[in-house]
């Protein structure tokens, strides 16, 4: 991976025009057309756009989750574009948070042991693992929820938990895909004050998706997508 | 085994479905270790035969006597060294569920032509001067508790062998073997003086087999040939076969018999795959979306393939310990069923060997593999795109 990475100066985020075409049946359809977006270190970006726009498929490109079909992709120092399946994995463990609309905690897993979940991948013993995810859990403001099962807890405090699980490893850039989208109007305050605070008293690089004027509004950026493009 | 949590609880949450599927996978085993016990006891039964004892009985049945004057024609052929008649009494004691080979023997002869059949100096002398006198297997005087000295009266329901009263018998000696030299040998039956039934029927019985001694088990084809053509042209034709081949024959059809067991234990184990398949199939299926949320966070692919496959071996081991288990009591059960515990005690070690059990292990590990391979495999392939849009 060391040849891949590229030292940082142009933020946390680079992406440069990066083309995503996907095949449906014999149809092929670009959802991304020669996108390029620039996110500084310690940024807090909202990307809004339609339904289709592309905003989730270029979360998924800078999360490592997906893969463009041409252009590159940096993030957090190193390109992502090379990458094979297993390496991209690898840096998702150490480099990124991902923060889902329907919080897609493990049912089986109490709050700890889903915040623990992406420990599990490093060499860090149980008892650190553990101590860890309590940490994690404390800073949501769930330390006395850990032992609760996800069907246990509201909405909001689902969200907390995958907030924790999101941040456990100490990632540098985190991505949300309407991370508000299930939530109350207060539980989405309470998610966004979180992440507010995530960034500012933690430098982390935050990119969501979002519908929401109101959770964009918490971000210092916003950019609108529409049939693949940039338009502000 | 951090990831072993993980296991555990997904296999802890559909309990029932977990349940079902060991409870399916385990009368798979079961039924398969049960199955291979019969056939090895059977094998094993086979097997102890000597290879340089021929069995000569009539051609045409063995309800059918041989003429006494066939022993010593037979003992003249160049080649037989010695003889013994061994004829089936079919004597029943008290109730026919006490079902227990006993045999009329020549006691001389034939303690030299089996060897086998181990009885201390002081006991075989006292039999071979008692002509009621009888020899038991060390487990046939362990299931009636009979020791030496004991009556143990016995009456035929073979017609000639009637005699309107139960024959009485001594136990002059209670035999046992060197399992390490003779592996195999029935320590169930009962011998007799043949002399004892002879005179006892009027000296109107003939001979039920004759056990013949050979010189060279290579000619065993040779000399059952030339002591079959001997007889050819008489009014009582023989059948003489290796003792290992005449087993074969009393056990009816051994070898279609163990066919027949394995195939029906492959059609169980086969159909158990569909179902467990089926089952891990399904539990991958509704998994789908956190396979995704696992590659999300960094697990490699392969991970996730060998979490899914660990679940599969799990739930195929706790099937194949459960199944022994299962097995192992119904062995126990079965030698004290009526009638059918008569039959199978009379093969020698009937247990569930370590072998046994480590083919039903094997095999329920194979199952588990087998069944969860295909979901581990679509786990491996999982896109995370498309399985996260499917929420």
């Amino acid at each position: 991976m060391a040849t891949t990475e590229v030292a940082a100066k142009t933020g946390a985020v680079s992406v440069q025009n990066v083309v995503k075409v996907y095949q449906r049946d014999s149809q092929q359809i670009t959802v991304l057309d020669g996108l390029s977006l620039e996110v500084p270190q310690g940024e807090f970006l909202a990307l809004m756009g339609p339904s289709g726009s592309g905003k989730t498929t270029l979360l998924n490109l800078i999360a490592g989750i997906d893969s463009a079909t041409s252009g590159k992709v940096v993030v957090a120092g190193t390109d992502l574009t090379p990458l094979s399946e297993g390496e991209l994995a690898k840096w998702r463990s150490r480099n990124v948070g991902f923060i889902f609309q329907f919080y897609n905690l493990i049912p089986v897993l109490n709050a700890v042991e889903n915040v623990e979940l992406p420990l599990l991948l490093s060499h860090l013993s149980s008892k650190e693992r553990r101590e860890r995810a309590l940490t994690a859990l404390r800073i949501v403001g769930l330390a006395d929820r850990s032992k609760h099962y996800p069907r246990q807890l509201s909405g909001g405090q689902e969200q907390r938990v995958a907030i924790a699980r999101a941040i456990v490893t100490d990632p540098s850039v985190l991505v949300a895909d309407e991370p508000t989208g299930d939530l109350d109007s207060k539980s989405a305050e309470e998610i966004l004050d979180l992440m507010q605070t995530f960034n500012k008293e933690f430098g982390k690089t935050i990119v969501m998706v979002t519908h929401d004027p109101r959770a964009a509004s918490r971000a210092h950026t916003q950019r609108h997508l529409e049939k693949g493009v940039l338009t502000t | 085994m951090k990831f072993a949590p993980l296991v555990l609880k997904h296999l802890r949450k559909n309990w029932i479905r977990t349940l079902s599927t060991v409870l399916a996978m385990s009368v798979c085993i079961f039924l398969i270790c049960v199955l291979q016990t019969v056939i090895a006891a059977v094998n094993f039964g086979l097997n102890a035969g000597s290879t340089r004892r021929l069995v000569v009985r009539d051609y045409v049945s063995l309800a059918n006597n041989l003429p006494m004057s066939y022993k010593q024609k037979i003992a003249g052929i160049p080649g037989v060294t010695d003889t013994t008649i061994v004829s089936w009494f079919g004597g029943v004691y008290r109730d026919p569920k006490n079902f227990f080979a006993n045999l009329a023997v020549e006691p001389e002869a034939f303690l030299r032509i089996y060897p086998e059949v181990m009885l201390p100096p002081d006991q075989k002398a006292t039999w071979l001067s008692d002509v009621r006198g009888a020899i038991i297997g060390r487990k046939l005087a362990q299931r009636f508790g009979w020791k030496i000295g004991d009556h143990v009266q016995l009456e035929s329901f073979i017609p000639p062998y009637r005699v309107g009263k139960p024959f009485d018998f001594v136990v002059d000696g209670i035999y046992d073997t060197d399992e390490a030299r003779y592996p195999g040998t029935d320590l169930s039956s009962m011998y007799f003086n043949f002399k004892y039934l002879y005179e006892a029927t009027g000296q109107r019985v003939g001979i039920g087999t004759l056990t013949a001694q050979i010189d060279d088990p290579s000619r065993a084809g040779a000399m059952s040939k030339t002591i079959d053509e001997t007889f050819d042209n008489s009014d009582n034709p023989t059948k003489t076969e290796t003792e290992q081949a005449f087993r074969a024959s009393f056990v009816a059809l051994a070898g279609n018999l163990a066919l027949l067991l394995n195939v029906i234990g492959m059609a169980v184990a086969f159909t158990i795959l569909l179902v467990t398949a089926n089952t891990m199939s399904i539990a991958v299926r509704e998994r789908q979306q956190e396979i995704a949320v696992l590659k999300t966070l960094g697990f490699p692919s392969m991970l996730v393939m060998t979490l899914i496959l660990s679940e599969a071996l799990l739930l195929g081991l706790m099937g194949g310990l459960l199944g022994i288990l299962f097995a192992r009591g119904m062995i126990a059960v079965l030698v004290n069923v009526p009638f059918l515990g008569d039959i199978l005690r009379s093969f020698p070690s009937l247990g569930l060997s370590p072998q046994i059990a480590s083919l039903g292990i094997g095999m329920a590990l194979l199952l588990g593999l087998l069944a969860g391979f295909i979901p581990a495999i679509l786990a491996y392939r999982a896109r995370i795109t498309e399985a996260l849009r499917q929420v």
